[in-house]
């Protein structure tokens, strides 16, 4: 039995594989204590005691955006101290004289500098030019002790080279109690902000989140003693939750890249080759584009303004979500979001102490929604109706004209993340279907497709639950790399890639799923024309040279064979595939009768009251056809069939909006 | 689609070409300069070569690449395939190691088998390459003539019809003291313009070839909407300033910019003026007028604030001018190459004096005010090859009225990154042993100046130093009361032990185990400091 967990701000989302079907489960988060919520979840879905669970979290994420992680120290090599807080010399806002500062994640006395120092030696491997002395290391020790430090990031130069000084640190702490977190094993690349920063986040996060993961699985074994408890990590794959309590920064984008990965399956599955992914949940919404072969793993993600150069699917977040609070600006001007309600209080319709308005409650407000929510949470519209009453009148407008405003004000948020990630990144959205999930996402897409010109929508079966779908399908994946900077000879790059692929066996052996396959490893390199300072990745096997240059012509435009090749970096992937989920079942397109709605009620759209039809989705068969407007209920999540849509049920019972 | 929404759409989609552009240059070039410290500017222009988009590169490149074009432009017919080569500052360039290339883009199918087609726009790709020939190593020497500077190119075909041109390229790399890299440099510049070339024709073939050129006028039009709305907000009247560079490397100093600013917000025009700043000095701080022009561009563009599009259409209601043969509008033969890293920081630093007493609650005090240029060349003895480096080191951002300074960041006219430690001990012979904050050199205040940097290089191998840097003798002021930051200085570590604290602009042979410690200033206070 395989259970997929996804927390969200305030959904927590799971599904259930057993026996050759998929079953979902919709409860409210617990944000005070996430672990109550999966408890709750495990209960009511009844999971064997040896069940698989697969988590996404936003402890890491919540951790950085709110910057309430650890007092971090950090150790560098003396003279590099302030290299974290330097940065690379660079501004953010080239043309912003009143940007606001960024404070650095760590503050300065807590920043300790060591006399040591590594240079670049043959072989790929560093060489010592100034020893680390053990009288050094009891120095750094007894000044650490007195900086009561909560979690602690050592990152010395040259230390993917030659990491015995960061080991010989690591043990010299080790008494201290506290989390360590070392920048070779963390990120073992070159260039020192990078993977220093990488190694801070990792530390500000680490006590968090060992706390949590630690509880969670303590619970978790207390009522099923044999079931593993694994994480979802940004990459896209799954690892053991030890790993993630020990690598933190790797799990930022954990319950997006479920989202990813869902949408993918469901957008191959209906034959959709380019997509724009929009989910939508109560507190944030996660944008992504994504054309075949793939979601790719970026390695220059910036996350709360830090660049993150750990592997992670390239996803783009904004503060807007059903929970999104209305207010009004100084100005006197209404604004939906960034704040968010959240699932406690929540919106004044979940009736636990809301006041202000948010986007759910517009869309209640103007017959949007259902009576009653997944979670069992009965919607309470008078009480809705009687706070945009008051809202409205101190404008002098009517309660339904503010609604739509704060939906639109909503969408404009969202509009522009979609445009973050396709139109300034050179994709025309026009050529691209959108496809809509989370619990709200289906109420908006017809209004953002249409805003960027797009002509079709698809809205998945479980879209309310997509992110936890993808989690249920994730491999087990283990990315391990090291910059190396050799000259391309087999022979003196095959001794890094033996030694990674050890380390992420040694790791797949240790903590990998309960019925590990032998795992299938994939080693790549990363090849550059000596002297630039970017690589081109490439599978490693006969021809590499000659697949670069070709390559390097296909991506850019020019190859040289007459030039020297450098190796930078060596890359190996370990994947243990997860059992296949079952299909999702198919059934023919007949020549189906029209679809009968559940109901026609009043529903509020483009400025009047409109009687439109509501359908029960369980009820739609495939070949269906629902013309705009309607509305579409489900377990999890509503869809809005605008006036001018038409949506079809495909095979699989996902639901394409056309127009 | 409404037009406000595919007036932005646009906005974006040619921006992003030229971000795209700048993206392959970075990851293919070879000079560290290129690659890790993203000296480099990468735009697209209309068919007049009026800049429609240019990529959040460096900002110093903003209003001179529209004259590379223009000086391509007047050096002869462009067909498709060509690729024009220029760096020459007299004709539209800023100072040689900034080396230019400009692409035509026809966007018919089959075009150019019919003689006299003008293109439909044009693509440029600038980058800084690490040495260009001259005096010294790294090609920022100080000179008292452009001859000496380096190679000067004026507008050549470096590729016709898609061909290298073998004998331009020969020239050029017997003439430079890293030849492969130059080659490799250029290689990635034809790269990006290639791929600028190739989306725009996408975009041709998806929105219909007469679309494009309707689309980047409306976007300058709207770019000069922008600006005169702005224009209209600002206080009548004429605001004057004066700032100074310390000396031109010969001796001859204090050197002074004067500026007045003059506010029309009933016609919603602005007018610049540079009268009265010095005439032009033997020693190569001169700015040639795109470098001035670019400065006001910036300063304006700034004021501007927001998601504004980069284009020309934003100068139109502005006009600058300066007195010819200052150090604000060289003429030939001046040596130039501080003038696009040094005195075009002055520029604004003059500028925002001016500006502050318009507008006094949106102007920061004076930033540190120089780039620190560090130049080092020789042979590496690990290759046997030669080499040359070059680095821009940050300093202390002025306070604001709303906030203090940042420490340790580039301002105004650069945003070059730093090399990092791990990219130049395998890069050259050399080793950083400090890099850190200079505590307590941002001026005090109600807002405190940024601190400056300490960077430390140390030579493996004896070789060519040279540095160009500011601020050494006049201070980053502070405004509304604020204190100045703490100027500069450079420390020369011989091997043998001792300090010898350098002028501000020397070139010297200096033997394997000197250290040069570069102490770069803070930026100045805002409001009177709180005792």
């Amino acid at each position: 039995m395989r259970i997929a967990i996804d927390t969200g701000g305030t959904f927590t989302d799971c599904l259930r594989e057993h026996a050759g079907r998929i079953d979902a489960l919709k409860l409210p988060s617990t944000p005070g204590d996430p672990a109550r919520a999966i408890l709750a979840a495990l209960r009511q879905l009844e999971a064997a005691p040896d069940c698989e669970i697969r988590h996404g979290t936003t402890v890491g994420t919540n951790t950085l955006l709110e910057r309430s992680g650890a007092r971090v120290a950090l150790v560098t090599t003396a003279g590099f101290e302030d290299v974290i807080e330097i940065g690379r010399q660079a501004r953010r806002d080239l043309y912003n004289w009143l940007a606001e500062p960024e404070p650095c994640l760590v503050a300065r006395r807590m920043r300790l500098g060591v006399d040591e120092r590594v240079a670049p030696g043959p072989g790929g491997r560093g060489r010592v030019r100034t020893p680390l002395r053990p009288a050094e290391l009891r120095r750094l020790r007894s000044r650490l002790r007195a900086l009561h430090p909560e979690s602690i990031a050592v990152s010395l130069l040259f230390s993917f080279a030659y990491p015995a000084h960061e080991r010989a640190i690591a043990a010299a702490l080790a008494g201290l109690g506290v989390p360590l977190s070392l920048s070779h094993q963390v990120l073992p690349e070159f260039r020192e902000y990078e993977r220093a920063t990488a190694t801070v986040i990792n530390a500000y996060l680490a006590p968090r989140m060992r706390h949590y993961l630690r509880n969670l699985e303590a619970a978790v074994s207390r009522g099923w003693p044999r079931a593993r408890l694994q994480v979802m990590q940004s990459s896209g794959g799954i690892l053991s939750a030890a790993a993630a309590a020990r690598e933190p920064v790797r799990t930022l984008l954990s319950g997006p890249a479920g989202g990813v990965l869902g949408a993918w399956r469901v957008a191959r599955q209906a034959g959709l080759r380019q997509v724009l992914c929009f989910d939508m949940g109560g507190t944030s919404t996660d944008v992504a584009l994504i054309a075949a072969p793939g979601p790719r793993p970026a390695v220059e993600s910036v996350i709360a303004g830090l660049p993150v150069a750990v592997p992670m699917l390239e996803i783009h977040t904004v503060g807007a979500g059903g929970g999104s609070i209305g207010w009004r600006d100084r100005g006197g001007a209404w604004q939906a979001g960034p704040r968010s309600a959240g699932a406690d209080p929540g919106p004044i319709a979940y009736g636990r102490g809301g006041r202000e308005l948010t986007v759910t409650d517009a869309h209640l407000l103007l017959g949007h929604l259902p009576g009653r929510l997944a979670a069992g949470l009965e919607l309470d519209r008078e009480r809705v109706a009687a706070a945009f009453a008051r809202a409205a009148r101190a404008d002098k407008i009517v309660p339904e004209a503010l609604a739509e405003a704060l939906l639109r004000l909503a969408e404009a948020r969202m509009e522009k993340a979609l445009r973050v990630v396709s139109l300034e990144r050179g994709h025309d959205p026009r050529g691209f279907a959108l496809l809509a999930f989370g619990g709200a996402g289906p109420l908006h897409a017809c209004a953002l497709a249409r805003a960027l010109g797009m002509r079709r929508v698809l809205v998945p079966r479980l879209c309310g639950l997509l992110s936890a779908y993808g989690m249920l399908a994730a491999d087990w994946v283990r990315d391990e790399s090291r910059t190396v900077m050799l000259a391309p000879d087999p022979a003196l790059i095959e001794p890094h890639l033996r030694e990674l692929e050890r380390a992420a066996r040694a790791m797949l052996h240790r903590e990998g799923p309960a019925k590990t396959n032998a795992g299938l490893a994939l080693p790549s390199v990363d090849l550059r024309y000596r002297g630039q300072g970017y690589e081109l990745n490439l599978d490693w096997g006969p021809d590499f040279v000659a697949r670069f240059h070709r390559a390097h012509r296909r991506r850019y435009g020019y190859a040289d064979p007459r030039r020297a090749v450098e190796v930078a970096g060596v890359r190996l992937r370990l994947i243990a595939a997860a059992p296949p989920l079952p299909a999702p079942p198919r059934s023919r397109p007949s020549r189906a009768a029209p679809p009968q709605p559940l109901e026609r009620r009043r529903v509020f759209l483009q400025g009047r009251w409109r009687l439109t039809p509501v359908y029960e989705r369980e009820t739609l068969a495939p070949g269906q056809r629902l013309p705009g407007p309607a509305l579409v209920f489900e377990y999890s999540a509503t869809t809005l069939i605008e006036p001018g849509w038409q949506a079809r049920v495909n095979p699989r019972g996902d639901l394409l909006l056309e127009r | 689609m409404p037009a406000a929404l595919e007036l932005a759409l646009f906005h974006h989609a040619f921006h992003s070409i030229a971000e795209e552009m700048g993206a392959v240059l970075r990851r293919t070039a070879f000079s560290p300069n290129i690659k890790e410290r993203r000296d480099y500017s990468c735009a697209v222009f209309d068919a007049a070569g009026e800049a429609i988009a240019m990529g959040d590169h460096m900002p110093v490149h903003l209003g001179s690449m529209p004259r590379s074009v223009a000086a391509a432009l007047r050096a002869g017919p462009m067909r498709p395939g060509d690729m024009v080569l220029l760096n020459d500052p007299y004709a539209g360039g800023t100072h040689l190691p900034d080396l230019t290339l400009v692409a035509p883009v026809f966007l018919a199918r089959g075009a150019g088998r019919e003689h006299g087609r003008r293109p439909d726009f044009y693509v440029a790709a600038r980058a800084h390459h690490a040495d260009i020939g001259g005096a010294a190593p790294g090609s920022m020497a100080l000179a008292r003539e452009i001859q000496a500077e380096g190679l000067r190119i004026p507008p050549v075909w470096l590729l016709r019809q898609g061909r290298i041109m073998p004998e331009i390229l020969a020239l050029l790399l017997a003439n430079v003291r890293t030849p492969q890299e130059r080659e490799g440099d250029l290689s990635a510049q034809i790269g990006a313009c290639r791929t600028g070339l190739a989306r725009l024709q996408e975009m041709a073939a998806r929105h219909g070839r007469a679309t494009l050129p309707a689309r980047a006028r409306a976007l300058l039009d709207y770019s000069e909407r922008l600006m005169r709305a702005e224009l209209a907000r600002l206080p009548r009247g004429t605001f004057r300033a004066e700032d100074a560079l310390d000396d031109d490397g010969f001796g001859h100093g204090p050197v002074r910019l004067r500026v007045a600013v003059q506010f029309d917000p009933r016609r919603r025009r602005a007018a610049v003026d540079f009268a009265g700043s010095a005439a032009q000095v033997a020693g190569g701080i001169n700015a040639v007028f795109a470098i001035t022009w670019s400065a006001v561009f910036y300063v304006f563009r700034c004021l501007l604030g927001g998601d504004a599009p980069a284009t020309t259409g934003l100068m139109r209601p502005i006009t600058v001018r300066a007195p010819e043969g200052s150090v604000v509008n060289a003429r030939w033969p001046a040596a130039v190459a501080a003038g696009n890293v040094e005195t075009s920081q002055r520029i604004v630093d003059t500028l925002l004096r001016a500006l502050a007493q318009a507008a006094p609650d949106r102007v920061p005090a004076a930033s540190s005010g120089t780039m620190n240029n560090l130049a080092i060349g020789g042979l590496d003895p690990r290759t046997g090859e030669p080499f040359a480096y070059y680095e821009t080191i940050a300093g202390g951002m002025g306070a604001r009225p709303n906030a203090d300074g940042l420490g340790g960041v580039h301002t105004h006219m650069t945003n070059s990154l730093n090399t990092p430690a791990e990219a130049l001990e395998y890069a050259y012979p050399l080793r950083l042993r400090q890099y850190r904050l200079r505590r307590g050199s941002g001026g005090a205040g109600r807002f405190r100046g940024g601190d400056g940097l300490v960077r430390e290089v140390e030579l493996l191998a004896p070789a060519q130093a040279t540095v160009l840097a500011d601020r050494r003798r006049t201070a980053p002021y502070g405004l509304s009361g604020g204190r100045p930051g703490r100027p500069g200085r450079t420390l020369l570590l011989p091997p043998r032990g001792g300090v010898e604290t350098m002028p501000g602009k020397f070139s010297r042979h200096l033997p394997a185990g000197a250290r040069l410690r570069i102490e770069s200033p803070g930026g100045g206070g805002w409001g009177r400091p709180r005792h």
